[in-house]
């Protein structure tokens, strides 16, 4: 049993990076309809900024933690300004940013390796490297600290998007872009908004997940492809969804490991398995998006 | 074929070459001539189809190891071997593209994904079979009635199925199958109303382009006489996509002009950079997408019509010059 509730807080710490990485894709595809796998070299670049203002500058982590979400911030914004609006105002196929965005995933990746190296490197976490036990359920301080982190970020968002007009635009823009506009919405804010929000909440999910995993130059690719399988589970229309399609992944995940009786390399494969059979059977994932009101 | 001379000189050039060759050219240009074919058929799937599909490698990877699989573990005869391995690609690429080609925008790119990453997994599982993440070796190409192919020779066999797939795609892409494909990449619910089966389109073009993959694979197997996971992962997919976008996409001449550009570049490039080409790739692939979507058959297209307008001028010029004088 206690085995059990350590693998509850195991499996939810790394569910919340999954719904964070989730979250990341959401937040760019709900209002543009572009899907940016580039999500998991942000992640991966925020935990090489944690490598060199946590480890190397020995700041404090708060600040440390502010000043890489600021700079994911910049990041994200420059992205969209350098990469996306050029082909969205000059008309281009929707096709076009998904493949610029395609193309950034390289040179982000490519020009990490360059500066760092090809070794994985340490990141310190939050609290150290702790173990806590608060009642029944038992985990490290980094597992509980990410929980924290996750259940705050999804506040957040769910307060933007429920309780605040900007976010109310940003679910106008997603039912229908067009009307949006009408209605005196500046399309090409919310689309910067909304790649800066994205590349800060992935920045976070990888500082958060670097202290278990070191920061690698290619840890990015995993993540990208863990949070898509987590907003396909959950559905890309709504935020909770993310939060949802992270948890089930983690679950299903850290369960086969566990208790199936099939070799660790094999257990690779579930979320990949689970992600082909909800395409197949429910592409709009468990959570469907809003539609607009008529 | 009506006109069949002009392949029949392409295959007399393209082999020459490879006699005149020592064996680590032949190596290199083998390669070559392998990414043009995998770069031809990822254009028609791509370019000409509009799926945005990240399995190509994997069923280079599927073609490759059942061939191996087929003459070393199973014990069977190269030509049942290929044929097994052949049929063995086209169901396996028939059974995802029949669920995958029913889903919309970017989740076919997902579903393949998936299926890619999977599909790596399943080589690094598979046992003594597969021979796990080390792959497969200590094997050849066994003697065909007697004959060893080896050296120039296999640069042959690789020059007949680099021709034959481009004739192959070049023919169906001018067919009403072509013009199916590009219809259904454009406008899907306006190709069903003339009566394209656009499902129908889609999973063909899927089957096709990834069975051709395979059967590189199987060519590809006998080149290294070695197999293993790394080579069929997502990077090279990577590249075979910049290599169709900096071409031209959706012109078979532009995968041809990318395969062998990007191909040979790190070669050139390696004093320069060292192993850091992907980056300089990555930056000209983002480039081409944002200033020139046509590629350099877009560069080349604009460099032709500039020469003919210039031609067209200086005749205007020369004929208002005749008529004053």
């Amino acid at each position: 049993m206690n085995d059990f509730l350590e693998l509850v807080v195991g499996a939810t710490a790394s569910g919340c990076i999954y719904a964070l990485v989730a979250l990341a894709y959401l937040l760019i595809t709900r209002p543009t309809g572009i899907i940016n796998f580039a999500v998991g070299e942000w992640a991966m670049m925020a935990a090489f900024a944690g490598v060199v203002m946590l480890n190397q500058w020995d700041w404090p982590y708060p600040l440390g933690m502010g000043v890489m979400v600021a700079m994911m911030f910049v990041v994200g914004w420059l992205t969209e300004r350098l990469t996306v609006r050029p082909l969205v105002e000059s008309g281009a196929p929707p096709l076009a940013p998904i493949l610029a965005l395609l193309g950034m995933l390289v040179v982000f990746r490519e020009a990490i390796s360059i500066g760092f190296g090809p070794d994985p490197q340490a990141v310190p976490a939050a609290f150290g490297f702790g173990r806590l036990e608060w009642g029944l359920l038992a985990g490290s301080y980094q597992s509980f600290f990410i929980i924290a982190c996750t259940v705050s970020v999804f506040a957040m968002a769910w307060y933007f998007f429920e309780r605040t007009l900007h976010g109310k635009s940003f679910e106008a823009v997603a039912i229908d872009r067009r009307a949006a506009a009408w209605m005196g919405i500046h399309l090409g804010r919310v689309t910067a908004v909304s790649f800066a929000m994205g590349a800060a909440v992935a920045g976070l999910a990888g500082v958060l997940a670097a202290p278990n995993v070191s920061a690698h130059y290619l840890m990015g690719m995993p993540l990208a492809i863990q949070g898509f399988t987590a907003l396909v589970i959950g559905g890309v229309g709504r935020v909770e969804g993310a939060l949802l399609g992270g948890l089930i992944l983690a679950f299903a995940e850290q369960m086969t490991v566990r208790y199936a009786p099939v070799p660790p390399g094999l257990a690779m494969g579930v979320p990949l398995v689970l992600l082909i059979l909800f395409l197949l059977v429910r592409p709009t994932g468990l959570l469907p998006a809003r539609e607009g009101r008529t | 074929m009506k006109r069949s001379w002009p392949w029949l000189l392409a295959l007399v050039l393209l082999s020459s070459v490879a006699f005149a060759m020592g064996s680590y050219q032949n190596d290199v240009y083998r390669k070559l001539l392998l990414w043009i074919t995998l770069a031809l058929g990822y254009n028609f799937l791509f370019g000409i189809a509009g799926q945005v599909a990240f399995s190509h490698f994997s069923f280079y990877g599927l073609g490759a190891y059942s061939v191996v699989i087929g003459i070393t573990y199973l014990g069977w005869p190269l030509p049942l071997a290929i044929l097994v391995s052949a049929v063995f690609c086209m169901a396996v690429a028939l059974l995802v593209a029949i669920p995958a080609t029913r889903l919309e925008g970017f989740y076919l790119a997902l579903a393949t994904l998936a299926f890619a990453q999977l599909f790596i997994v399943l080589l690094n599982e598979g046992g003594q079979v597969t021979g796990g993440t080390g792959g497969l070796a200590n094997y050849r190409l066994p003697d065909m009635a007697g004959f060893r192919i080896t050296g120039p020779a296999y640069t042959v066999v690789i020059v007949v199925l680099m021709l034959s797939t481009l004739a192959i795609l070049l023919r169906l892409d001018r067919s009403h199958f072509g013009r199916a494909c590009r219809a259904a990449r454009d406008n899907p619910e306006a190709a069903a109303a003339m009566g394209v089966d656009v499902r129908r389109t889609r999973i063909l073009a899927y089957t096709l382009t990834s069975t051709l993959a395979g059967l590189a694979g199987m060519v590809y197997a006998f080149v290294d006489n070695t197999v293993n996971p790394t080579i069929f992962g997502l990077e090279n997919v990577f590249l075979l996509l910049f290599m169709i976008i900096i071409g031209g996409i959706g012109r078979a001449a532009g995968a041809v002009v990318g395969a062998v550009l990007l191909y040979l570049l790190p070669f050139v490039l390696s004093p320069l950079i060292g192993h850091h080409h992907a980056l300089v790739f990555g930056l000209v692939m983002v480039l081409v997408v944002l200033f020139q979507p046509k590629g350099l058959m877009g560069v080349w297209d604009a460099l032709m019509a500039r020469r003919s307008q210039a031609v067209n001028s200086h005749a205007d010029k020369d004929a208002k010059v005749q008529t004053h004088g």
